[in-house]
């Protein structure tokens, strides 16, 4: 599997951002390749890899961003693809990115990287922030106990990336030289006689630093001991006896008997090379985390969170939706009086999914965005898992499916993505099933602008807190169905640190750009579809196949059946079709409250859209796709079905 | 003793985590070794999990009660 030792394009310098989760490894990444990846204060924001092509002093260098990974011993998805790609043999510099001010920690993933022996620099970034704390960090030493070159930098200002990859550059062309980490007699002695007996069968298979095979078989890694026990039983058998004395000479653990050793290790380097002198005056993050993370105020902060996220939308909404109304509505009246005959229905399907995407989902989609960036920047996610933990685990979930809870308000797409930072699997189904019942911004729109206008204020809090009261009922069901209970929640909580108005932009921006270039198109298509359809009479036929749904369960006019249908593309789809398919711009003349109420409740329900199922087939497999379909549909059917018939 | 036992603002050092292979690294990973001393910052309500200061590098973290019950400490003072 590690095999291929060969690069692609051998001109081309391949270097990897590597280290523990939120050091800012995506932040150095956009900072020198434009905005092409999220990021977010807390762990696990990056999931999979990300490549680009980048020119830095006159060169081209493929750069790659990895998830976080705490060692190279990998438990979660998203550790595995970063760890599987540092050893792929296809990189040519490491650059080792690190929390400054937490480098105790770092450095164990650092001390790994180097008994790897793959060429590397590391960064030392949030290098401000461990300033702050008092820290003082001695550079040269550094370089000259592990060999590695380390550059102080601050990524979210931009300074210091510059001289970070002309450093790794430098390294690419100059060489390295590691001084590889000595540990204890005992444990030196027990690696080299295991080296010593090492099967050149083995020496074949993986492409890798004998002596990092042997470390990590003392570590007791998984993949590493499959493949060694398939090559090689007897030596894996040594290597077992190995390890099982080492642990007893230590009275440890045989699983923590060599990361304790590492760990020693660490500390030494950290004591030779850091001072924490006095800790600066308590920062404004520090005085809003105090408050914070007290119950009362955290449950307050939480509830204010998930308040603000939807009330900021809609009345930041309302009044831009307001402002742009006027000169879209004369804009149409302009276009009427112009065009007329069948070039007349091209032109007012591509009017209809014009002003749906300015005048009905963008007003809606912005603020909600700038909402859910400020969540993720300011590190307030794993403040709200730390409060809402206790309160999950009683229906089967876990504070950590709440980083996919609340980005699934954004979409459902990258929700379901995150739910790989869960180690177990059993979490990961019930987070990625529960995932697609979340209203994402584009049904979050279709609440807004219509239970919010028709509807009223109450009727809208009542249909979110419905949601919630939803989802977290099939999360509790579905947890049911396993027993398997998972260890608890072991989490990093990073500092409250301030957002920057440029990353903050940016990734709204990102966002917003994904809505115009993947479904506006599609709205248009689909606009200029329904006209033509009307135009020669098929949705008649269309709306009759769906009438036993739409008429007979959900009450509601036959009309809508092709409207809902296609929301199955793009959920704002259903918004937007509404006026033209009951050939009306004011919903209420048409539909009674009931019927509003209804249609919402089932679009904020039924079967995901086909990004949604797309995603959740290709990280959970088919079953869980079609589970999803089939729980999602039922759950609609059944909840607005009886909306429908009991209110 | 248990981190479980501690209440908030206490300090201890720990003494010894027992638990499956995979709690321990992750452990280990987020820097929760044997020795470290560490403060209890808060219990989050709903018997969810302690807040966790590293007292040394105040980095934070948050390990749910049932972890918790596995982690062994001793008391401050040395």
């Amino acid at each position: 599997m590690w095999k291929s030792g060969t690069t692609s394009d051998k001109s081309e310098l391949v270097i990897a951002l590597a280290g523990q989760p939120n050091c800012g490894k995506s932040t150095i990444f956009n900072a020198v390749a434009g905005f092409k990846v999220n990021t977010g204060n807390f762990s696990g924001t990056t999931v999979s890899f990300t490549e680009t092509d980048v020119y830095i002093g006159g060169r081209t260098i493929r750069l790659i961003d990895l998830p976080g990974t705490y060692s190279l011993t990998a438990h979660d998805a998203a550790e595995r693809v970063a760890r599987d790609y540092l050893l792929s043999g296809r990189v040519d510099v490491i650059i080792n990115v690190i929390d400054t001010s937490l480098l105790a920690r770092s450095l164990e993933l650092t001390l790994q990287l180097i008994e790897m022996d793959v060429p590397m620099v590391v960064a030392l970034n949030m290098f401000d922030e461990a300033q702050k704390k008092g820290m003082e960090i001695d550079i040269p030493k550094l370089k000259s106990l592990t060999g590695v070159e380390a550059c102080p930098l601050v990524a979210v200002q931009g300074s210091g990336v510059h001289e970070l990859f002309e450093t790794a550059i430098r390294v690419a062309q100059e060489g390295f030289k590691r001084v590889a980490p000595v540990y204890d007699r005992d444990v030196e002695e027990c690696i080299a006689a295991i080296l010593a007996r090492y099967p050149s069968a083995l020496r074949e298979r993986l492409a890798v630093d004998e002596r990092f095979v042997v470390i990590q078989l003392l570590e007791m890694d998984e993949e590493f001991e499959t493949i060694t026990r398939e090559t090689d039983s007897d030596f894996m058998e040594y290597v077992h006896e190995c390890r099982r004395s080492l642990a007893q000479i230590h009275d440890w653990p045989e699983s923590g008997v060599f990361a304790s050793h590492r760990h020693a290790l660490v500390l030494d380097l950290f004591e030779e090379v850091a001072v924490v002198k006095s800790r600066a005056a308590v920062s404004p993050g520090e005085a809003i985390d105090r408050f914070i993370i007290n119950p009362v105020g955290g449950l307050a902060a939480t509830v204010g969170v998930f308040f603000s996220m939807f009330a900021v939308s809609f009345w930041i909404g309302n009044l831009i939706a307001g402002l742009v109304e006027g000169p879209l509505d004369s804009f149409g009246i302009y276009l009427n009086g112009h065009v007329s005959g069948s070039a007349g229905i091209l032109v007012s399907g591509i009017y209809d999914g014009f002003t749906a995407g300015v005048g009905i989902v963008l007003p809606y989609l912005i603020p909600l965005l700038v909402v859910l960036s400020l969540l993720e920047d300011t590190g307030l996610l794993p403040r709200i898992a730390f409060m809402v933990d206790g309160l999950l685990h009683r229906f089967g979930l876990h504070g950590k499916s709440v980083v996919p809870i609340i980005m699934g308000y954004g979409c459902n797409v990258p929700a379901i993505m995150a739910a790989r930072n869960l180690e177990y699997e059993r979490d990961r189904v019930v987070t990625m099933l529960m995932v697609p019942f979340i209203a994402c911004s584009a049904r979050t729109v279709i609440i807004l602008a219509l239970a919010g206008k028709y509807l009223g204020a109450g009727y809208t809090t009542l249909i979110y807190l419905g949601n919630i009261a939803i989802a977290l009922g099939i999360s509790s069901a579905l947890s049911r169905f396993s027993s398997d209970l998972s260890p608890g929640i072991i989490m990093d909580v990073p500092p409250l640190r301030r957002p920057y108005l440029h990353i903050v932009s940016r990734k709204v921006w990102v966002r917003i750009l994904e809505f115009l270039l993947f479904a506006w198109p599609i709205i248009a298509v689909s606009s200029i579809a329904l006209a033509v359809f009307s135009f020669i009479g098929i949705d008649g036929a269309i709306n009759r196949l769906f009438s036993p749904v739409t008429e007979i369960i959900l009450r509601l006019p036959s009309e809508l059946g092709i409207t809902l249908f296609l929301g199955i593309f793009r959920k704002e789809l259903t918004l937007i079709m509404l006026n033209s398919a009951l050939d009306t711009a004011d919903v209420s003349l048409v539909l009674s409250s009931e019927q509003i109420l209804v249609l919402v409740v089932f679009t904020v329900l039924y079967i995901p859209c086909i990004a949604t199922i797309t995603t959740l087939w290709k990280e959970g497999g088919a079953k869980v796709a079609l589970l999803s379909i089939v729980l999602n549909t039922s759950v609609a059917l059944a909840v607005a079905g009886a909306v429908a018939w009991l209110v | 003793m248990t981190l479980l036992e501690l209440k908030e603002g206490d300090t201890a050092v720990i003494s010894r985590i027992s638990g499956g292979k995979g709690v321990l690294s992750r452990m280990a990973g987020l820097g929760l070794h044997e020795g470290k001393t560490i403060r209890v910052v808060q219990a989050a309500p709903f018997r969810g999990p302690l807040l966790i200061e590293d007292v040394l590098s105040g980095a934070r973290t948050m390990i749910g009660r049932g972890v918790a019950s596995h982690v062994e400490i001793r008391d401050d003072k040395r």
